[in-house]
Formats: C-alpha cells, sequence, structure tokens
C-alpha cells in the first residue's frame, strides 16, 4: 500500500531558479520517466493524475512559470503581466483577434471564468455514429463527464452567485421569451470577489493548480516550470522522449539544455501549442490536417449603462447563460463584466472627455458576451527551424461567421435594451453605441465585412480547438479514436486539439473528460506501452 | 454600405501594408510592467525611458495627455502621477524584437500621419484640439486607422486603469479577498471513490 500525501497548499514544482541553483546540474541534463506530460492545464493535470494514481512515473513540464495561487493579487494588469500567454496578447497573424491563454502552472484553468458545459448528447451522437468515433457515444463518455463534474465540484450556480450584471440579462430574457439558466461553475465556496481572471487567490476556483496537480504530485508525479518542450523525439515511427529548454522567467535566459527520455509522451498545450510543437517535431502527418481546422469558438461582448448603478463587476464574474439559441443556431451568451482594464478589449472606447465619461460609468455598466460555433477554418503553423521560429495563427472570420456574430451582438443588445438599457455600447474598431433599440440596426449597419473583416467586430477567442482532430481514418485525421497519433506510437495528444469538429460548447469540462479517457486508455495499453509492463 | 472603403474626414489615404503589421501591436494593449516610477529626466526636463526613444517617448506622452485628460474630472493625473508611459516602456522592454520593431513603426506612422492634413505639422507639434481632432478621425477611419488607432488607445488606457490610484474615481473596488477576511482553502481533497 503506498502512502499518499496531497500537499496541504502549493505545490512542489522544481523552477529554472532552483535548477540555477543546483550544481549538480550543468547546462545540459537527462532526465528518465515513463509518462512525460507537456502541459499542466485541463487535460495535461488530468493525464498527469490518471496516470499516476495508476502507478506510473509521471513528470509534467510547464513552459510557463509556478505562481502559486498565493500570490494572486487580485490586479488583472499584473497578471496579465506574469501568468498570460505573452502577457495577453496573443494575437491571429491579421493582430485584430486575441487569443487569451494562460502560460503558467495550471494552464488557463488558472485565469479561466469556470464555466463548464457539457456539449448536448446530439453532439456526440453524431461524432459517434456519423464519424464513427464509438468512445464518445454519449452511453460511454457521459459516465466520464459525471465522475470530472463530481472531482470539479461543478454545480449551478445558486442565487447568491448572480449579480446585477446577471439580473440585467434575466430581466431582457424574460421580457424577450429567450431561455436563460445559471451557470454551471467549477468553484467550491465562492467568495464572490469577481476576480476570476486574475486568478483565485483563496483557492475556491476548482483549478489544475488545487485539484489534479496536487493529486498527481500525491500519488508521486513530479512537476518542472519554466521548462519548454522544443520538439519530441520520434524514431522507427515510437516517441522516446523530448527536448526542451529550461528558462529563467524572469531574464529569459537559458539555464539548460534538457532531455527527457520517456516511454509515453502525452502533449497537452492546448489547440495552439500542441499542434506548434508537433510540427516542430516533423511528425509524419499523412492527413495533412496538423495545426488545421482551427475552431475559435470566437465572442464579442456588448457593454450596456443603466441608469441605476449597479456595480456589475461584484459578484460572481459569470452568473448567468441564455440557452435559447445552442442547440438551433450555436449561440452561446454568457453574462460578465471584470476589471476595468477589461473594457479595453470590448471596443473602441472614445478619445479625451468622452472616454473618461465611458469610464465613469463603469459602475453602471452590464456585460453580456456573444459566441457563436465558426467553421474550423482556422489554421496554425509554425514556421522555420525548430529552435528560432515563429508561430502563425491565422483566423478571421468568413461573411458567415461575421454576419453571425454581429447578429450573435445585435441579440444581446435586445436583451440590454429590454432589460432598461440606456445605452449599449457594440463591439468594434469603430466608436459605436446605440441610444435605442430603434438605433440599434443603423448602428449596427455601420460594421461592415470590409477586407477579410479584419479591424470590424472586436473579437477574441479563449476556446480554440481542432488542431489535432481525432478520427478513425489516419488520412482524415491526426489522432486516432485513443487520442494516439497516427504512425508514432506513444505519442498522444490530451487537449482541445482533439475534438474533432467545431462545438458550441465551452470546452473545459470536455477537454478534461477526453483527457482522462485518453489517460484510462494509455494505462488499459500499459503492457504494450511501457517496459515494465 | 462599406465604411471601410471610405475616405476620412481630415485625413489622406494610408496605405496599407505598413498597417496590417504595425496592427500586430494590438497585444501590447494588453500588456505592461507593474506600475513604476517615470523614467529619468533628461537635463531639458523631458523623461528619459530606457525601452523608448526621446521621440517615442514624446509621442506617446502626448498621445496620453490628450485621449485621458484626467485631472480635468478629479482623476489622478495620467502623466504625472500615474506613470502611463513608464509602463508602457516596462512592456516595451519585455517584447520580442519582431514586435519591438512594430511598436517603432506604428509611433513613426502615428506621429507623421498628421503632415498630410494638419499643416505639415507632426502629432506632437499639434494643439490641444487638433490633436483631440485628429485622434477621432483615426479612430472614425479606414480599417488600417481603426487598427492602429485602437492598437495605440488600448495602448495608453490599459497602463493608466491598471493602476489602482485611478480605481475609486470609478467607485471600483479593486481587490477584496484580504479586506474581506476571505481564508484560503488550500488544495482540494483527493476525491472519494
Amino acid at each position: 500500500m503506498r502512502a499518499i500525501n496531497i500537499p496541504r497548499d502549493g505545490l512542489p514544482v522544481t523552477t529554472a531558479r532552483d535548477m540555477a541553483r543546483d550544481d549538480s546540474i550543468s547546462g545540459r541534463f537527462t532526465l528518465k520517466t515513463e509518462v512525460v506530460v507537456i502541459g499542466s492545464g485541463a487535460g495535461g493535470s488530468m493525464v498527469a493524475w490518471e496516470l499516476a494514481r495508476a502507478g506510473r512515473q509521471v513528470l509534467v513540464v510547464e513552459a510557463g512559470p509556478y505562481h502559486p495561487s498565493s500570490a494572486f493579487t487580485e490586479h488583472l494588469g499584473d497578471t496579465m503581466t506574469e501568468i498570460y500567454r505573452e502577457q495577453a496578447a496573443q494575437l491571429n497573424s491579421t493582430a485584430d483577434v486575441l487569443f487569451p491563454e494562460g502560460a503558467c502552472v495550471g494552464g488557463s484553468t488558472v485565469i479561466g471564468a469556470c464555466v463548464m458545459q457539457q456539449p448536448p448528447d446530439s453532439v456526440f451522437r453524431r461524432w459517434s455514429e456519423e464519424l464513427g468515433l464509438k468512445n464518445l457515444a454519449p452511453q460511454v463518455i457521459k459516465p466520464l463527464f459525471d465522475e470530472v463534474g463530481r472531482e470539479q465540484y461543478v454545480h449551478l450556480n445558486e442565487a447568491h452567485e448572480i449579480n446585477t450584471t446577471a439580473h440585467k440579462v434575466i430581466q431582457g430574457c424574460e421580457r424577450m421569451g429567450f431561455s436563460w439558466k445559471p451557470v454551471s461553475r467549477n468553484v467550491r465556496q465562492c467568495a464572490l470577489t469577481g476576480h476570476c481572471l486574475a486568478g483565485c487567490p483563496s483557492d475556491r476556483k476548482m483549478s489544475a493548480l488545487v485539484t489534479h496537480l496536487p493529486w498527481a504530485v500525491g500519488h508521486g508525479a513530479r512537476v518542472m516550470a519554466d521548462t519548454e518542450v522544443t520538439r519530441v523525439l520520434i524514431r522507427n515511427g515510437r516517441a522516446y522522449g523530448v527536448e526542451a529548454v529550461v528558462r529563467d522567467p524572469r531574464t529569459r535566459q537559458k539555464v539548460a539544455d534538457l532531455r527527457i527520455d520517456a516511454e509515453v509522451v502525452v502533449a497537452a498545450g492546448g489547440a495552439i501549442q500542441t499542434p506548434l510543437l508537433l510540427q516542430r517535431s516533423e511528425i509524419p502527418d499523412a492527413s495533412g490536417q496538423l495545426g488545421k481546422n482551427l475552431a475559435v469558438q470566437p465572442f464579442v461582448q456588448v457593454l450596456a449603462r443603466f441608469r441605476e448603478e449597479l456595480h456589475g463587476f461584484r459578484g460572481a464574474l459569470v452568473g448567468v447563460e441564455i440557452d435559447e439559441f445552442i442547440e438551433t443556431d450555436g449561440y452561446m451568451f454568457f453574462s460578465a463584466l471584470a476589471e476595468p482594464e477589461q473594457l479595453m478589449i470590448q471596443g473602441n472606447q472614445g478619445a479625451g472627455p468622452d472616454h473618461i465619461n465611458f469610464m465613469k460609468s463603469y459602475k453602471h455598466l452590464a456585460g453580456l458576451n456573444a459566441f457563436a460555433i465558426d467553421e474550423g477554418r482556422g489554421e496554425v503553423k509554425w514556421k522555420g527551424s525548430h529552435t528560432d521560429g515563429r508561430k502563425v495563427i491565422s483566423w478571421n472570420p468568413s461573411r458567415a461567421e461575421f454576419e453571425k456574430l454581429k447578429h450573435g451582438a445585435s441579440l444581446a443588445s435586445r436583451v440590454f435594451f429590454a432589460a432598461g438599457a440606456e445605452e449599449v455600447y457594440l463591439p468594434s474598431f469603430q466608436r459605436l453605441s446605440a441610444p435605442s433599440v430603434f438605433d440599434l440596426d443603423a448602428r449596427l449597419d455601420e460594421i461592415t465585412y470590409g477586407v477579410r473583416g479584419m479591424y470590424s467586430l472586436r473579437i477574441n477567442s479563449f476556446s480554440s480547438h481542432g488542431t489535432c482532430r481525432m478520427g478513425v481514418d489516419r488520412y482524415h485525421a491526426v489522432t486516432n479514436a485513443r487520442g494516439e497519433v497516427y504512425d508514432v506510437k506513444g505519442l498522444f495528444v490530451a487537449d482541445a486539439s482533439l475534438l474533432p469538429e467545431p462545438m458550441a460548447s465551452a470546452p473545459h469540462w470536455t477537454v478534461q473528460t477526453l483527457a482522462k479517457q485518453v489517460a484510462q486508455g494509455i494505462h488499459a495499453r500499459g503492457q504494450e506501452l511501457f517496459l515494465k509492463g | 454600405m462599406n465604411n471601410n472603403n471610405l475616405p476620412t474626414a481630415g485625413l489622406e489615404p494610408l496605405t496599407r501594408r505598413g498597417f496590417l503589421r504595425a496592427a500586430t501591436l494590438t497585444g501590447m494593449a494588453l500588456t505592461a510592467g507593474c506600475a513604476s516610477l517615470g523614467g529619468r529626466r533628461a537635463p531639458d526636463g523631458e523623461a528619459v525611458y530606457a525601452h523608448l526613444s526621446e521621440e517615442e517617448a514624446r509621442v506617446l506622452t502626448r498621445l496620453t495627455e490628450i485621449l485621458l485628460p484626467t485631472e480635468q474630472f478629479g482623476l489622478p493625473s495620467s502623466t504625472r502621477e500615474v506613470p502611463t508611459v513608464a509602463n508602457i516602456n516596462d512592456m516595451a522592454g519585455d517584447m520580442a524584437p519582431q514586435t519591438r520593431d512594430l511598436m517603432a513603426m506604428v509611433l513613426w506612422i502615428f506621429e507623421r500621419r498628421p503632415m498630410a492634413s494638419f499643416r505639415f505639422s507632426r502629432f506632437t507639434r499639434l494643439d490641444d484640439e487638433e490633436a483631440l481632432r485628429y485622434v477621432r478621425a483615426m479612430q472614425a477611419g479606414t480599417f488600417f486607422e481603426r487598427g492602429l488607432m485602437t492598437t495605440l488607445h488600448t495602448a495608453v488606457c490599459v497602463n493608466y486603469w491598471r493602476d489602482s490610484r485611478t480605481w475609486p474615481g470609478l467607485d471600483y473596488h479593486g481587490p477584496v479577498t484580504g479586506i474581506w477576511g476571505v481564508r484560503r482553502l488550500g488544495n482540494a481533497p483527493l476525491p472519494t471513490a
């Protein structure tokens, strides 16, 4: 019987500073493990825990720094500087769509808004019956969702978790006849601070920092931060480890080159970083789909000003969702109003006195984010050598996607006007607002598609997926139904890259569930994949 | 109506290529280092920043004055109290070289863009009224101009509003966990089977 010691608080993480201080580590060193997991977010942490508790020797490597929750300050600006990828400035190739991601131990689970959604059964039926992915049939996958839900304390928001912003959405929905419901979130005894995007300093958000990573560590897994995997090592169609570089997170100076020999490699860096890693690693790609089919689940934020003071930034960040249009049109709407800095990415907020007056109205504002399912036509590409190349994220809205998002903005605006808004601010690179519902269509008409939809709607993406899609045909998909990369034995993917198609659902819960399934599949094939069986 | 093709009132058309590339700086709009004190002072009194050229600092300082006339509204000064430009300087120090080059280009273009329409004057030489008119014209301009202007606008405004001294003016409470005495829960217990 093994002793399982879950750390009470924080994580034992090996950082670049630790390595720099250790005289026994030279500029180049090698480690050995059974499983190396690349990335410590929703997918990686789940795989680490599942395999560690199954008795496997697991090493988690994370490119970002370790930022314990005790160090969170509830200052969004500071957090963006410290633990968001590229200081929250990861952009598409035309620099008008933002892709915020966590780049730290715990990944995006640390900075997410806690929204947990399950795609409807119809999605899984289609993936099972039409795409042949029997592992995703509702009767197979739903019990795993339930298991993850229990691990993550997923629950419907209760009355005290629905703030004034959310109440305005509810009022509007009830007048419009739209269906709404409280959002499901993975949070334990939420303290209602409203600072989700800046990390939860009291450990109430069930991020990987306080769940699967400490649980994995309790079962013997090790975690390294500041360690960027540059490529997966492959010989004779078999992955046998990775190469990585350890850098000081402050100075970006290299501390060491590292090689990790492993019998199983699991890539879990998310739908943008994982395909880049596999491209750098020059994996065989018979399907030609690696990095393609990028679905971004684009969203725009509509802000509304009300006569009364709402202080809509207080309380749980995300309170309610409008579920009227998910199955019919692929729209998701979530109430949310974050810190003042966040308003700058909503739209063009005027200049001079106009801007100050807008900001002064902050306590009168409510926010509603309109997400739309997209066509999955984007692409992530690594250009150049594996050591000094660069990534290119290509996604701009098609005309149809643009019109869909604009219609989403229109619906969100109407909900707020129905709730009594005095002015609605539209998500545009122009300065646009509508003083009444009667002016709304004319104002929206001023947002035009133009050239590839560039600098028109102010679009963001939190939920990229599909860039290493799973499928039963190696000429059509990057991984098989078990998440193993075609033609590279022992190399698995366990993140949002796996999703076979664009979906209209916040992907966090689905990613954790798929990762659990991938990990259990690896464990089940222990005799085949591991030397000691 | 496609407003992307409309000529901008008061501004001559710009080339497309430069703005497309330059606009990658939208990223910098969301970044910044911790608030630190302003740069050193040169003998002529102008602040000197480690990661901004003199001209860049001058353009950003003037743009901050125009975008954020905060003192008229009882808010902390965007140039003397809140180190808006110093924050941008910190941010520039952490940028990848390629992004930093683009930032230089954006500021260079923004400074010289008014020459065709404002009596051959650079942005930093426009008076307050003209400078605000120029900024508004850029905000309503072609999609390239909107992209560039939004990028700079966001960079400046994020680096002002992120400072906690600005929050009382918005009735924004800022961090509350400490004030409320919210205790830390620590790691979640292992799930039971």
